[in-house]
């Protein structure tokens, strides 16, 4: 279980999280809104430990990573997997070796076998004619799915966090982003992978999502299922949500 | 910048310092990296070793027997040109240019890794970027510029060796005999110290400025010139230091 108690962070004089709180369970499905540089990013790095909060609590499974090591952390970052908004490719190899990346580093595997892996995983996002060019060979679409098959290949994550996986993509590749989210978390809690998916779609993240929760002012000022959250009385909010109601 | 701020970045560089090389020892090995680093580093810089080396044994040995000659004395030229080439010439000059070709590239690769968030990633899927991006590059830089040192040196020779004989028509065999009397082991131990020193002086320079790089194209431009600079600055004095000391160490009187 995830947990961020009080947390405040700020660059400068420049507080982007005020005292925020909130918990989930690794198995659910949670979607963070907010508009552009309310903290949303903010938040998962410091769920990793990438970040350190200036005062607050971040409990992983009821441990407060905030003081840890960077060795100390590694064994918490285990339990998740991220790609991030740029999708953060490692830009100087091609698509097979950014998505082996993991493997080679845990395991032995022999090049066959990571080739017959690498290849099932990109064909499940169904990129597989891509597998021996660069990053910057790439679309932006087809990067983001690569930073997928990247995140899931040679780990066994108990939570993904996707920043702003469908941002910049045409419509079509942004639902078939959602569907793979969707895909990559089915069975049935507590087993299931969840993931905190945080985004600005507000429409993509009610196809994924059964917990929002909306950041404003570097605080959650929602937080509750999709009912919820088309009955709220804040009008910022109503608004930020509109269409929702369209659909 | 305050002295908070500087104080706190001396101290990361310090630590990094301290715990790249300590990355040799304990699993992952990075083999392969490593080894593509050497290549990188090492065959990679033998062009402009070689230019570099060649060119300067040739001035020098131009300008020295120049001097002599008036003086009577050009004779001298080949014990002379030896001597600085080994001990402090060669090492040096090759070290500058390993800093320009070699140091600026791992800045500028490890902050862009920095910057497109790939360091991030390791770091969440458990990988040390410490030992995966700075160990790799720090053990080949020592291994490598002693090696491209006595590379550098021995063209140097051959160059200066070229222009006592064919420019100021002294007698060849004269100039080897006088350079086998300076290979003696004082001379030869001075040499190759430095550039051991001088690899791992640049290496982590360059990658604390790639790991420290922030705020877009010209952070890195920042720290890609702060890469160079700094290691420029440091081979010239830590050159000087050593050298006083090696004299001391070595027992010679100055
Ligand atoms: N390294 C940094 N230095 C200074 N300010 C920063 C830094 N990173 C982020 N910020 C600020 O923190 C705020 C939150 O940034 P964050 O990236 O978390 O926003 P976000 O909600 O993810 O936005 P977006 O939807 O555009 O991705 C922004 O106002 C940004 O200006
Ligand atoms: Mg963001």
């Amino acid at each position: 279980m995830i947990e961020l108690r009080d947390v405040t962070l700020a660059y400068g004089d420049h507080v982007v999280l005020d005292r925020v709180s909130f918990k989930a369970e690794f198995h659910e499905r949670v979607a963070i809104l907010g508009s552009s540089g309310e903290g949303k990013t903010t938040i998962l790095r410091l769920i990793l430990g990438l970040l350190r909060p200036d005062s607050g609590k971040i409990l992983i499974d009821g441990q407060d990573i905030t003081e840890h090591s960077e060795s100390q952390l590694r064994d918490f970052r285990m339990n998740f997997s991220i790609v991030f908004q740029e999708g953060a490719l490692f830009d100087s190899m091609n698509v097979r070796e950014n998505v082996a990346f993991c493997m080679r580093e845990y395991t032995n595997y022999s090049e066959d076998e990571i080739e017959k892996r690498v290849r099932s995983l990109l064909n499940r996002l169904g990129i597989e004619d891509a597998i021996y060019l660069m990053p910057e060979e790439l679309s932006g679409g087809m990067q983001r799915r690569v930073a997928i098959a990247r995140s899931l290949a040679g780990c066994e994550p108990k939570m993904m966090l996707y920043d702003e996986p469908t941002s910049g993509l045409d419509p079509l590749t942004a639902d078939n982003i959602c569907k793979l989210i969707k895909e990559l978390s089915k069975g049935d809690p507590p087993g299931r992978a969840g993931f905190i998916i945080v985004t600005h779609k507000v429409t993509d993240a009610s196809k994924v999502a059964e917990r929002f929760m909306y950041l404003r002012n570097g605080n959650i000022i929602f937080d509750g299922d999709i009912n919820a959250l088309k009955n709220t009385s804040d009008t910022e909010l109503r608004s930020f949500i509109s269409e929702l109601y369209a659909a | 910048m305050n002295i908070r701020d500087t104080i706190s970045r001396l101290q990361d560089f310090y630590i990094l310092c301290f715990r790249a090389p300590l990355g040799v020892f304990g699993r992952p090995f990075y083999i392969r990296e490593t080894i593509e680093h050497m290549d990188y580093m090492g065959t990679g810089s033998l062009f402009i070793v070689f230019l570099v080396s060649l060119f300067i044994g040739m001035a020098l040995s131009l300008q020295i027997s120049a001097e002599l000659s008036a003086l009577g004395l050009k004779m001298y030229t080949g014990r002379i040109v030896g001597l600085s080439i080994i001990r402090e010439i060669g090492p040096v000059a090759i070290a500058l240019s390993f800093a320009g070709r070699v140091g600026s590239g791992i800045t500028s690769e490890i902050g862009s890794m920095i910057l497109g968030h790939q360091v991030d990633i390791m770091r969440v899927h458990g990988v040390n970027p410490l030992k995966k991006l700075v160990t790799p590059r720090v053990i080949s830089a020592v291994l490598m510029l002693p090696v491209l040192t006595i590379i550098g040196d021995a063209v140097s020779l051959l160059g200066g060796y070229y222009i006592s004989v064919f420019v100021s028509h002294q007698s060849g065999s004269y100039y080897w005999s006088q350079i086998r009397d300076i290979m003696n082991f004082k001379n030869i131990f001075s040499g190759v110290i430095k550039p051991f020193l001088f690899g791992y002086l640049i290496s982590c320079i360059s990658c604390y400025m790639g790991l420290s790089a922030r705020g877009g194209a010209q952070g890195l431009r920042k720290a890609t010139t702060s890469a160079v600079v700094m290691s420029t600055i440091m081979i010239i004095i830590s050159d000087f230091m050593l050298t006083r000391v090696l004299l001391l160490v070595l027992g010679e009187r100055v």
